[in-house]
């Protein structure tokens, strides 16, 4: 896909913002400084009521402690490995899951005959939690990352293929009726209108994939596994290193933060065109 | 004659409580090349089956389409269709829509890229060739898909309550636009309106739909010529012509009122 740069914009004022605007701004940027002093206010609790004693250190321990426990857990020897394991796990369960959903999205949406065949069955995939799934697919896969990725892949594929599915239905009518009055072939009606138009809802199931992937990965290291991050929390929490605990869970969310900003970064470049 | 319809009818296979419906029956009508027919009618009376009947997209119950003579029974390229919407792809700039039907015929160059600028040109789009669809009025979308309809040259020319959506002023000028832009081209143009102003302004010829079942209820020739301008709204020739169509469509209201356009109308037209 080919994005036009430059597109003339039709703006309110040419020079300048008028008052309007910089109201707008100007609430914005009170609500900015709200949110900042709400997160001191409660890094600071977070840090005295444990310190006072109201709460204790093993449930909750001091935001500084736990700083200090991520700041010595990054740099002892192992971290790495269990890092880049459970990223490895989520990286291609989220490919694979996106693969497919996208492939099976595809063939339902565009082939009423197969959706008719198979859309029963996916509708009693749909209901089982995936979740229970997890021990079933360590006996199948075994101890190490197959079974994690898989897991991924089985929770992370549905949102993909249930998007897809939508996104191809609910091309609008019309469009189609245009192509049909110039004659033009099924493919090309499918990759000029069908797939574009359908490109903004299938990303959105892409990125709750990404959410969903992480998710799996970790809840297969839960239930059984040698490595990766979901590994070490579970063996902490049963150390009773709290603050330990909490530094993985803290690198946890800086990998889900991370790889949901870049797709939605990928997002903003690939469907150029959605309004908000 | 570019256009024989004979004999046509259509009846939708419903599976709801009404059953089928019996939309169009017995239209018989012939269209000459390069004339301007409009269709007028209630709404639900069978404008737009027809009007995709003649676009081979929709499959008469009985009858017979001639185009250009040969029998209709598929779309052909040699139509252009025009929707009450722009239905332009949001994803393509304004140039990239214009192309759109070059790429699908497998005639992408140079040239269908210069042509499309030149049409772009004409309907005063010069200036936007990189924009996106969203950044435009209604109005200027509209005038898109004009233009990607007139690149490639059609013969006739089918447009199902194009200016439907636009406001009476924006409507206006589209109307003129129309005239300027078809009129040299020798192109057959069916526009199908529920306002009669509309009508009777572009066309050379207004046939008159009855409600449902639709029928052809009258024909009304509009002698006026080629060279067409908002004020010949104010003759009473043309006041007589609207009241003549009025009268055909008579007092039986379709599904919706016809008079609201009438009544909010402007000042020029005295009754
Ligand atoms: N696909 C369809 N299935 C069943 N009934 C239809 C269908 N399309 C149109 N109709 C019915 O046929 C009649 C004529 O419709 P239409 O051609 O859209 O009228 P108009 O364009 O004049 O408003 C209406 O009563 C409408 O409800
Ligand atoms: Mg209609």
């Amino acid at each position: 896909m080919v994005i036009e740069k430059d597109l003339p914009v039709p703006r309110a004022t040419e020079s300048g913002l008028d008052r309007d605007e910089r109201e707008r701004i100007a609430t914005a940027r009170r609500y900015r400084v709200g949110s900042f002093l709400v997160a001191v206010a409660i890094f600071v609790l977070w840090e005295l009521l444990p310190r006072s004693g109201l709460v204790p250190e093993i449930i909750l321990p001091p935001i500084s402690s736990i700083a200090y426990a991520l700041y010595t857990l990054v740099q002892t020897d192992f971290f790495l490995d269990h890092f880049l394991v459970t990223l490895n796990e989520i990286v291609w369960g989220f490919v694979i899951g996106t693969v497919i959903g996208l492939a099976v999205g595809i063939v339902l949406g565009v082939w009423g005959g197969a959706k008719k065949l198979f859309y029963p069955f996916v509708v009693a995939f749909q209901a089982v939690p995936k979740i229970v799934l997890a021990p079933l697919l360590i006996s199948w896969f075994g101890y190490g990352q197959m079974s994690k990725v898989s897991m991924a892949v089985v929770i992370s594929f549905f949102p993909v293929l249930i998007n897809t599915m939508v996104g191809l239905e609910n091309v609008p009518r019309d469009m189609v009726r245009l192509m049909q009055s110039l004659r033009a072939s099924r493919r090309q009606i499918f990759t000029k209108v069908e797939l574009p138009a359908a490109a903004p809802l299938m990303f959105a199931g892409v990125k709750t994939a990404l959410t969903f992937a992480v998710i799996g990965a970790i809840v297969g290291e839960f239930v059984g596994a040698a490595e990766g991050l979901g590994f070490l929390l579970y063996t902490y929490n049963f150390q009773l290193r709290i603050d330990r605990v909490f530094s993985v869970i803290i690198i946890l969310s800086l990998i889900g933060g991370i790889l949901y900003f870049f797709v939605e970064w990928v997002d903003k470049k690939l469907i150029y065109w959605r309004q908000d | 004659m570019i256009l024989q319809l004979r004999d046509i009818s259509k009846t939708y296979r419903t599976r709801t409580p009404q059953g089928n419906v019996e939309a169009l029956t017995s239209v018989d009508l012939e269209i000459q090349e390069g004339e301007v027919v409009s269709f007028v009618g209630p709404s639900g009376c069978g404008k737009s089956t027809l009007l995709n009947m003649v676009a081979g997209l929709l499959r008469p119950t009985t009858g017979h389409i001639v185009f250009d003579g040969e029998p209709m029974t598929e779309p052909s390229r040699r139509i252009g269709f025009m929707f009450q919407q722009p239905v332009l792809l949001p994803w393509r700039s304004v140039r990239k829509n214009v192309l759109l039907p070059s790429e699908v015929f497998g005639s992408k160059s140079d040239e269908m890229n210069q042509r499309a600028e030149e049409v772009l040109q004409l309907v005063g789009l010069g200036d936007f060739l990189g924009a996106l669809p969203q950044h435009l009025s209604g109005g200027m979308q509209q005038r898109v898909a004009l233009a990607r309809v007139l690149v490639y040259e059609p013969r006739m020319l089918l447009m199902d309550e194009p200016f439907g959506a636009l406001d009476e002023f924006t409507r206006e000028t589209m109307n003129l636009e129309l005239l300027r832009l078809t009129k040299p081209t020798g192109i057959t143009v069916l526009f199908v309106t529920h306002n009669i102003l509309e009508a009777v302004f572009l066309a050379d010829r207004v046939v008159v739909m009855s409600p449902r079942p639709g029928r052809v209820a009258g024909i009304v020739d509009v002698p006026f010529g080629e060279e067409r301008a908002i004020e010949i709204m104010r003759n009473p020739g043309f006041t007589d012509l609207v009241f003549r169509v009025r009268s055909l469509l008579g007092d039986t209201p379709g599904d919706d009122s016809m008079t609201s356009d009438l009544d909010s109308d402007r000042e020029s037209v005295r009754w």
